[in-house]
């Protein structure tokens, strides 16, 4: 019943055919590599703007959660706000001290609790107004008092008891206790005329007027939700206008695109999250035109062990495993740990070996074990304090306790950080010799089973700022939660008698030389207990174009990164190389895309052409 | 890439709900049928189909509901670990978002709510979920449309023109060809395609953005050839691993036409080899093809999820799995049930359009 | 009626079904041995699983070892790595043949547990036609509705990161098409005259599910099957890239989430890529095109030389 129709009777016509769509799509291939291929691969995209503008684009790869100071918790989201906004102080870029910024300068009352700070008279708002200390007060007053505004920054201003303006350039703040941070307060300072008229604090996100009105260095012109977020300079700026006209910030999902957005000259710059890969710092350093910046970073990266989770009130709860609690064991896994081999192989030379807790670049923090306290490389020795705390290897290789519960960890780790599970592999390996056996628990979501204490070990990380007090905060007892499972502030459930009264005194201390002090011998008191091990400070590893960007500031300024800085040097400071537009204007790529859509127009209407005068001469042939 | 089985067995799956039968049974969504063919009786079953959809439609806001509230992880300690907060700030933003309540109250307020389109607000963007996938769609559907109509066209005719030399070198080659690129991860077709065509290697130069959808702030005709330089990268990808489906489907389901009497009485009545095809065969091997592509569509949607995040693209794709790691409760409720809802309007449709066009079904 | 088997004639029946099924397995080959593509894809699968169960010998255990890894970081191709190296400096060549493993048991695994729930669903729906068959169809409906990836990733959040996830993810999100597939094979066979007659005779619902539906639903089955691993490997690729698979094993998908993570598409280290996603690419094609073959063998009326 299948009726076979006759086979195309004629052979030739078919091989014709052939030939000509492959000519065809030679042709197409032709045109589309030769024509817009040229302007593109050749040379990066250095047009300038119609208009002489020069731009600064930086490739990110986080998307701006809100642009409301009051709610932000990114850090794409709180650098842009530092660009838009003043805040009371500054950090120096040569060394962090602090220097001021909306404030000019400030001092403390006798009793140490009352800071009154002269405010500059030479700072505008984008839309003509004075900034005042008015608008400092309004800000503060505003946290305070309403619970939607204290999404972000609540905890800088819960030590506060009364805050007035009582003139245009005095800002008074009065403290329940004393605060050494006070000279370190990371809070936007917001016009009062424009944000008094905001309702409801949680929901307004400020982007509904554009440009934002502001006065810091940069002005907030235009954004598109994961897209790009743009800014101009602010040419009434009083520390002096950036010297590049427009700020673009582009959002690139794939770490990968944004580096070949680089190469191409699509980007400026490219930042990495948290930086780049050791394989595209390798190959970015061959490439023409393009600095990479490696340099000290302001991370540390350690290993955390679980004390015993338990409330403020001492109510133990998780699940950790006791034979962490013995201070030979902590020793023993930390001294099995190669920290050179995690430097070499892992982050491939772009990371410094850890020390103490505060990383390096905050020299007058920075504290380093001596040589006798120091917990050097040593497996044989790990593998003697692992007896000597009673944990013998049995006959399988395997240590066991007294009670001959095989030693078996946990280690959590952060499914999205690939170098967790780069080290993680390596630690089962290097505990495996010593008879300890290992599960790598990668997850997307860490802060769970951490906050419900049921981890044994941890990779930990914390950014530091200028000021510690932060990470230094969140190892204290008052850190603890109020209930178990709770989320509290807490990094991981320490509470030490000694190191809560060394944060104390620090706190309350507001001499620099002393407070410096102070914190290294909590640094010491943390390194000896053995429940924070700092394995690596990894450096911030960034790169820009030089046909762009003809210098920049880094933070330090000898040698620092540039995206993410506490303060807004780089960006405010960075110079256009000559002749350089810098960044995708949108001109070359719609000249590019001419060119493509003319190519594909013609390949398209030649195929057409072929296909009909084809269809004509079969029909001809065909006809009975 | 999609998971659906081949197209042999979908035919078979999207085909009758009653007995399988043998010959040449017309294949088409499963259809108790009007008996005659009369408008009333169409109608009632349009609107059975409608009232079946708006049932799976209130199932899947249930599952989205339950399903992801089985996610590990308190959404609040997810978006402040690693920052300073203060307990009284936690606890205030457990209120916001109304994780204070009682599961079974959450679960009503948000159907409730979801009647009226309100969906809540996204834990991360602090914006109306609404917003944010009317914000995403256009890009979504500017991508899978432009390969829907692409990736269709071309497996409709290629189909048609292997069944019409079935067996030649041609047939064989098409053939293979497809199903190669059908066997491969659209992931990795695409990371090669920006390997090679957008960051360039060897002699190769870089001639395609690496991702986004736009790169500069162009207006007018310049902003529409900018989008349509970064589009021509992700849709290749998704063309190539779709159109084999289509491919394939047409090619048996015009197999099958060419067995049947009323072609042979075509040719014998002098119509030329050509229109036979185009005019008889095409059109009625076309039905089964129909009720495919819209089941296709709604799948693309959804298969769009990995080519987004391969090139950036900003659409519904990108954002679930952006949603996912949070968990952005509100925002991959909505997502998940978009998607789903996206399946369960182009199978109805197809339900309802199809005795349409086949006038052969309800006999 | 019923006969007695007791005193054995010359050959019983159970002997007879065997004979019966050999020759039914030798025609079988016969007609697939025709179909060239069909064995290139059976070639190809019978060295990937030669390969997968000789890893151990071929590559050793020691050559995944991060800390006993024999090169540099991302190193090219060369006579010492015919395939480079990965981040660690471990050969990718090697990796990729540990990876067989890993890719070919999760696949075969889900298939087979989608392919179980779905002969089960399809059987007993196919059968017990009333409320329950019912009922059954339509949560196989809805199944068949839901974005099966949209579904999988969901299901591979909520659970943790481990290969039984990954399985899991797969095998519940594919079944639909096997039991729609099977419960309209179970009607066409329940209409035929011999089962009627088994019911006569007395047959229970268990003697004719297993003993006369079963059997005449396996071919059907066992195509469905080498599809679904194809579309198994495949999803279980998806799943690793996108960061759901298990970090601590080493499979297709994973390296190609690594090369990702690494950087390896903007440095241009192609040879981190192009080769996991080819093996996932042969891998599906070869059951595809055996899973072809068998349906066409089995239902000649599927039409053409396909």
């Amino acid at each position: 019943m299948v009726t076979r129709f006759p086979p195309r009777s004629s052979r030739p016509r078919g091989r014709l055919r052939i030939l000509l769509a492959s000519g065809a799509a030679a042709l197409a291939l032709a045109a589309g590599s030769v024509v817009p291929g040229n302007p593109l691969a050749s040379a990066p995209q250095e047009a300038q703007a119609a208009d002489g503008k020069s731009t600064l684009t930086v490739a990110v790869a986080q998307s701006v959660d809100s642009l409301s100071p009051f709610l932000a918790q990114r850090l794409l989201s709180t650098s842009i706000h530092r660009l838009m906004y003043d805040y009371l102080t500054n950090y120096d870029a040569k060394d962090s001290h602090t220097v001021p910024g909306l404030a000019t300068e400030w001092e403390t009352s006798a009793d140490k609790l009352t800071w009154t700070y002269t405010i500059r008279s030479d700072s505008k708002w984008s839309d003509g107004e004075k900034a005042t200390a008015e608008d400092a007060a309004w800000t503060f007053n505003t946290m305070m008092t309403d619970e939607g505004a204290a999404t972000s920054n609540g905890s800088f201003v819960s030590n506060f008891k009364k805050v007035t303006a009582p003139s245009p350039d005095k800002l008074v703040i009065e403290l329940k206790r004393p605060q050494a941070t006070m000279t370190a307060l990371d809070v936007p300072i917001v016009p009062k005329h424009v944000w008094e008229k905001v309702g409801d604090f949680s929901k307004f996100n400020n982007d509904t007027k554009f440009p934002i009105v502001g006065n810091g260095p940069f002005i907030l012109t235009d954004y598109k939700v994961d897209s790009y977020v743009k800014l101009k300079a602010n040419k009434d700026f009083w520390r002096g206008a950036p010297k590049f006209d427009e700020l673009v910030f582009r959002y690139y999902k794939d770490q990968d695109a944004a580096v070949a957005a680089l190469r191409k000259g699509e980007v400026s710059f490219v930042a990495g999250s948290p930086s780049l890969t050791p394989a595209q710092a390798a190959s970015l350093k061959t490439a023409d035109n393009i600095k990479v910046n490696d340099a000290p970073g302001r991370r540390f990266y350690a290993l955390a062990a679980n004390p015993g989770a338990q409330t403020k009130d001492g109510k133990k709860f998780g699940d950790g495993h006791p034979a962490l609690l013995d201070q030979k064991v902590r020793r023993a896994l930390f001294m099995a740990v190669d920290r050179t081999t995690i430097i070499d192989k892992v982050f491939q030379g772009y990371a410094v070996e850890g020390e103490g807790y505060i990383p390096p670049r905050y020299g007058s923090y920075f504290w380093k074990p001596a040589a006798g306290q120091k917990l050097a490389h040593d497996p044989a020795k790990a593998a003697a304090l692992l007896d000597e705390a009673g944990y013998r290897k049995n006959s399988a290789g395997k240590r066991t306790g007294k009670d001959g519960r095989p030693l078996d960890f946990r280690i959590l780790c952060h499914a999205t950080d690939p170098n967790d599970k780069a080290i993680g592999k390596y630690l089962q390996e290097w505990w495996g010799d010593l008879g300890i056996g290992l599960e790598v628990d990668c997850r997307d979501n860490v802060s769970d089973p951490w906050y419900a204490g049921e981890y044994d070990l941890a990779f930990d990380g914390w950014s530091v700022n200028p000021d510690p007090d932060f990470v230094m905060s969140i190892h204290t007892c008052a850190a603890l939660p109020a209930k178990p499972k709770e989320t509290a502030q807490t990094d991981n459930f320490i509470c030490d008698k000694q190191y809560d009264e060394l944060y104390a005194k620090q706190l309350a201390e507001y001499d620099p030389a002393k407070r410096a002090d102070l914190v290294k011998q909590m640094e010491s008191r943390l390194y000896d207990t053995g429940y924070m091990n700092v394995m690596a400070y990894p450096n911030a590893v960034e790169a820009y174009r030089t046909d762009h960007i003809e210098s920049i500031t880094t933070m330090p300024s000898d040698a620092g990164n540039i995206y993410g800085q506490d303060g807004y040097w780089s960006w405010w400071s960075a110079v256009p190389a000559a002749g350089a537009s810098g960044g995708s204007s949108g001109d070359s790529g719609s000249s590019t895309g001419v060119l493509i859509g003319a190519g594909v127009a013609v390949v398209v209407l030649a195929g057409g052409g072929l296909l009909f005068a084809m269809r004509r001469r079969s029909t001809a042939e065909d006809r009975e | 890439m999609s998971t659906e089985s081949t197209p042999a067995l979908l035919k078979g799956a999207a085909g009758v709900d009653g007995v399988r039968t043998d010959g040449p049974a017309p294949a088409g969504p499963s259809v108790r049928g009007p008996r005659a063919r009369s408008t009333t009786a169409y109608l009632r079953y349009a609107a059975g189909k409608l009232a079946g959809a708006a049932v799976s439609l209130f199932a899947v806001l249930v599952t989205s509901f339950f399903l992801f509230r089985l996610i590990p992880g308190d959404p609040v300690k997810q978006m402040t670990g690693g920052r300073q907060v203060s307990t009284e700030q936690i606890a205030a933003m457990r209120k916001e978002f109304g994780l204070d309540l009682p599961l079974w109250q959450q679960f009503t307020e948000y159907c409730g709510k979801a009647l009226t389109g309100d969906f809540g607000t996204s834990y991360q963007f602090r914006a109306p979920v609404m917003d944010k996938i009317t914000e995403a769609l256009p890009a979504t559907l500017l991508l899978t449309g432009t390969a829907f109509v692409i990736y269709t066209a071309i497996g409709i005719w290629l189909g048609a023109r292997s069944a019409w030399r079935n067996g030649s070198a041609g047939d064989r080659f098409h053939t293979a060809f497809a199903l190669t690129l059908y066997s491969v991860p659209s992931f990795w077709l695409g990371l090669l395609l920006i390997i090679t065509l957008s960051v360039g290697i060897g002699p190769v130069p870089g001639m395609f953005p690496t991702g986004g959808m736009e790169s500069g702030s162009g207006s007018g005709f310049a902003h529409v050839l900018d989008v349509a330089h970064h589009l021509v990268l992700p849709v290749v990808t998704l063309v190539a691993v779709e159109y084999a489906r289509t491919l394939l489907v047409m090619r048996s389901s015009l197999l099958d036409e060419m067995g049947s009497d009323y072609l042979t009485t075509a040719r014998a009545k002098g119509l030329r080899d050509d229109l036979v095809r185009r005019r008889h065969a095409v059109p009625n091997a076309m039905l089964p093809t129909v009720t495919l592509l819209f089941v296709n569509l709604g799948n693309t949607v959804a298969g769009a999820i990995l080519v987004e995040t391969v090139f950036s693209w900003p659409g519904l794709g990108g954002l679930f799995y952006q949603a996912l790691s949070v968990p952005d409760l509100p925002l991959v409720q909505a997502l998940f049930f978009v998607f789903a809802a996206a399946v369960i309007l182009m199978n109805t449709l197809a339900d309802v359009i199809y005795p349409l066009l086949d006038p052969r079904v309800g006999r | 009626m019923t006969t007695t088997t007791d005193a054995a004639p010359a050959i019983g029946p159970r002997a007879l079904t065997w004979a019966r099924r050999r020759h039914a397995a030798a025609r079988f080959w016969r007609q697939y041995r025709g179909h060239r593509a069909g064995l290139a894809g059976l070639a190809v699968l019978t060295l990937i699983a030669l390969t997968a169960l000789a890893a151990p010998l071929l590559v050793g255990a020691d050559s995944l070892s991060v800390t006993a890894a024999p090169g540099g970081p991302l190193e090219e191709p060369s006579a010492a790595f015919p395939l480079g190296t990965d981040q660690f400096g471990r050969s990718l060549l090697a990796l990729l043949v540990w990876g067989t493993r890993v890719s070919l048991t999760v696949g075969l695994l889900a298939a087979f547990l989608s392919v179980a729930i779905g002969t089960l669903v399809g059987i007993t729906a196919g059968h017990f036609k009333g409320w329950y068959g019912n009922v059954v169809m339509r949560i196989t409906d809805w199944f068949l509705v839901m974005p099966t990836l949209v579904l999988a990733i969901a299901l591979a959040t909520v659970l943790s990161r481990s290969l039984w996830t990954t399985v899991l993810a797969i095998g519940v999100t594919t079944w639909p098409t096997t039991a729609r597939l099977v419960r309209a094979q179970t009607l066409s066979v329940e209409s035929r005259p011999y089962i009627e007659r088994s019911k006569a005779l007395g047959g229970g619902h268990r003697h004719i599910m297993s003993r006369h539906v079963l059997p005449n639903v396996m071919p059907l089955v066992l195509a469905q099957t080498t599809l679904v691993i194809s579309t198994a490997i495949l999803t279980e690729a998806t799943l690793a890239f996108l960061g759901l698979g298990d970090p601590t094993v080493v499979s297709w998908g994973g390296l190609l989430q690594d090369a990702r993570e690494a950087g390896a598409v903007s440095s241009g280290n192609w040879w981190y890529l192009a080769p996991p996603g080819l093996a996932i690419a042969v891998v599906a094609l070869a059951f595809t095109l055996c899973g072809r073959t068998i349906e066409t063998v089995l239902n000649p009326k599927l039409g053409g030389s396909r």
